[in-house]
């Protein structure tokens, strides 16, 4: 994470996240997923082949390329179905767009209820018996039983968790890096998924991006660094308020 | 001299000139910013050298001077509330915290009989000017202590003058040790923990020594704490060089 600073001088905390190796593995039609929309599967960064048994590669072989950490899929609709081994870039995104991050949360092991949940306690002193830290109360007496999902102790972490609404600030395309707005769930180095937003707020936010995807052997040739209107590039002098 | 045989003294031949070479001593002591060496961590090194960049790019804009915690800066920050649009404030550095881009310094005065302490961020766009001026070094890297000290230590002209010194002179060191209100302090300074010498502690000796039961004297030998930044700085220092003579 980061500091980036607008052109009127505030400062944005940033996640920085790097397309690793990125390509689409496979292309799986309406019918098959059967499902509302057509998805395709895509992978992550490279891994050794050596771990795992013959089987696990047949997706890899196909599209040609080496074992992926991380097989994730993406619905997409028929006009956006890209040919399976295509690699993806940072340059999919472009500055001023809105992104939804997904990773594993940190795992924070057997927790008790006040860490998970939040819950008060109960006072230190005062006379408490030996409880400090426990539930309470977990249910009334006319209930006669414990209603299913009632908050208490276990594994706390390592769940799939959404960011929203994340704003792109910058794209890298020499490194494949995108600079995302605040913080992102997961550890440092850990893989991410980040898809468009699905927020309503945002449904119009994407002003012609690189459709279906950005191809690197393509015409275009991006500069190395691409940059949202608001933010204070280093090269400008500093800011004054007129 | 009156010599003891009545002869003329001796003829005594002048001493020989000792030639100092400037450009070996010049190139013993360089300067490498705190904020550029990397912290201890399992973070991709690619995320610092691509902070670097961004530090550098801002370093060619904008001239940030070497200082040291206990020198005395001036900083004019951009202010959309003043009437002049700026606000020049003049203080005593007393901590550097930070790496990479949000390195920050703390800048204490106390003006009109207030601390004031005002926390800048050394790679902010609404800093428009840093001058440094009196450029020194203490005997403790963070002087906090100087809240609990007599205000007398901490009170620095505002409009004071630039004190001049010539380029190739070591940077003077400030022996000196600071007088203490009395007691509560905000942190127990006595303690070993913190490592201070600058202080002249006036306490009575039982209070000393009992202090130096919070010393953790295993501290110093743990391997496990070391880290040794020599070889990593030699590489900044040539990037650094590299990029800003382009």
């Amino acid at each position: 994470m980061m500091p980036i600073w607008t052109k009127s001088g505030e400062k944005r905390p940033v996640t920085l996240l790097k397309v690793q190796d990125c390509h689409v593995l496979r292309y799986v039609s309406k019918e098959e997923s059967g499902g509302k929309t057509a998805k395709l599967l895509v992978g992550g960064k490279n891994v050794s082949p050596f771990s795992k048994p013959e089987s696990a590669h047949e997706i890899f072989k196909e599209a040609g390329v080496p074992r992926k950490q991380k097989v994730t899929t993406f619905n997409v609709t028929d006009d956006a179905i890209i040919k399976p081994g295509t690699p993806l870039y940072a340059a999919h995104f472009r500055p001023g767009q809105f992104v939804d991050v997904t990773a594993k949360t940190i795992g924070k092991g057997f927790q008790g209820v006040m860490k998970r949940w939040g819950f008060k306690g109960q006072p230190a002193s005062h006379g408490q018996t030996k409880t400090h830290r426990r539930p309470g109360a977990i249910s009334t007496n006319k209930a006669a039983k414990v209603y299913r999902g009632k908050k208490m102790p276990g594994k706390m972490g390592n769940i799939y968790r959404t960011s929203f609404g994340l704003k792109v600030w910058r794209i890298n395309t020499k490194h494949d890096i995108i600079y995302v707005n605040g913080s992102v769930p997961g550890h440092t180095n850990c893989l991410v998924k980040v898809r468009d937003s699905k927020l309503p707020t945002y449904k119009d936010c994407n002003k012609n991006p690189p459709f279906p995807t950005f191809f690197a052997d393509g015409d275009e040739e991006l500069p190395e660094d691409l940059f949202d209107e608001e933010i204070f590039q280093f090269t400008d002098p500093s800011v004054t308020f007129a | 001299r009156v010599s003891s045989d009545g002869k003329p003294p001796k003829f005594q031949p002048p001493p020989k000139p000792v030639i100092i070479d400037r450009k070996t001593q010049k190139e013993e002591r360089r300067f490498l910013s705190p904020e550029f060496i990397p912290p201890r961590g399992r973070t991709d090194p690619l995320k610092y050298f691509i902070e670097r960049k961004d530090m550098i790019q801002r370093r060619k804009v904008f001239n940030i001077p070497e200082f040291y915690v206990g020198s005395v800066l001036a900083v004019t920050t951009a202010d959309p509330h003043a009437s002049d649009k700026s606000n020049r404030f003049v203080g005593i550095c007393i901590q550097r915290g930070g790496k990479g881009l949000g390195a920050t310094f703390v800048l204490r005065n106390v003006i009109e009989d207030q601390g004031v302490e005002i926390c800048y961020e050394l790679y902010s766009p609404r800093i428009q000017a840093i001058e440094v001026l009196k450029l020194e070094k203490r005997l403790d890297e963070n002087l906090m202590y100087l809240r609990d000290a007599l205000p007398e230590y901490s009170t620095f002209d505002v409009n004071m003058k630039p004190v001049l010194r010539m380029e190739h002179e070591e940077i003077p060191v400030n022996k000196l040790q600071v007088r203490m209100k009395p007691k509560p302090w905000s942190k127990r300074w006595e303690r070993p923990k913190y490592n201070i010498k600058g202080i002249k502690f006036e306490l009575p000796e039982h209070k000393m020594k009992a202090a130096q039961k919070w010393s953790q004297p295993w501290l110093e030998f743990d391997m496990l704490r070391e880290y040794d930044t020599s070889k990593i700085e030699e590489k900044i220092r040539k990037e650094l060089s590299e990029e800003l003579e382009k």
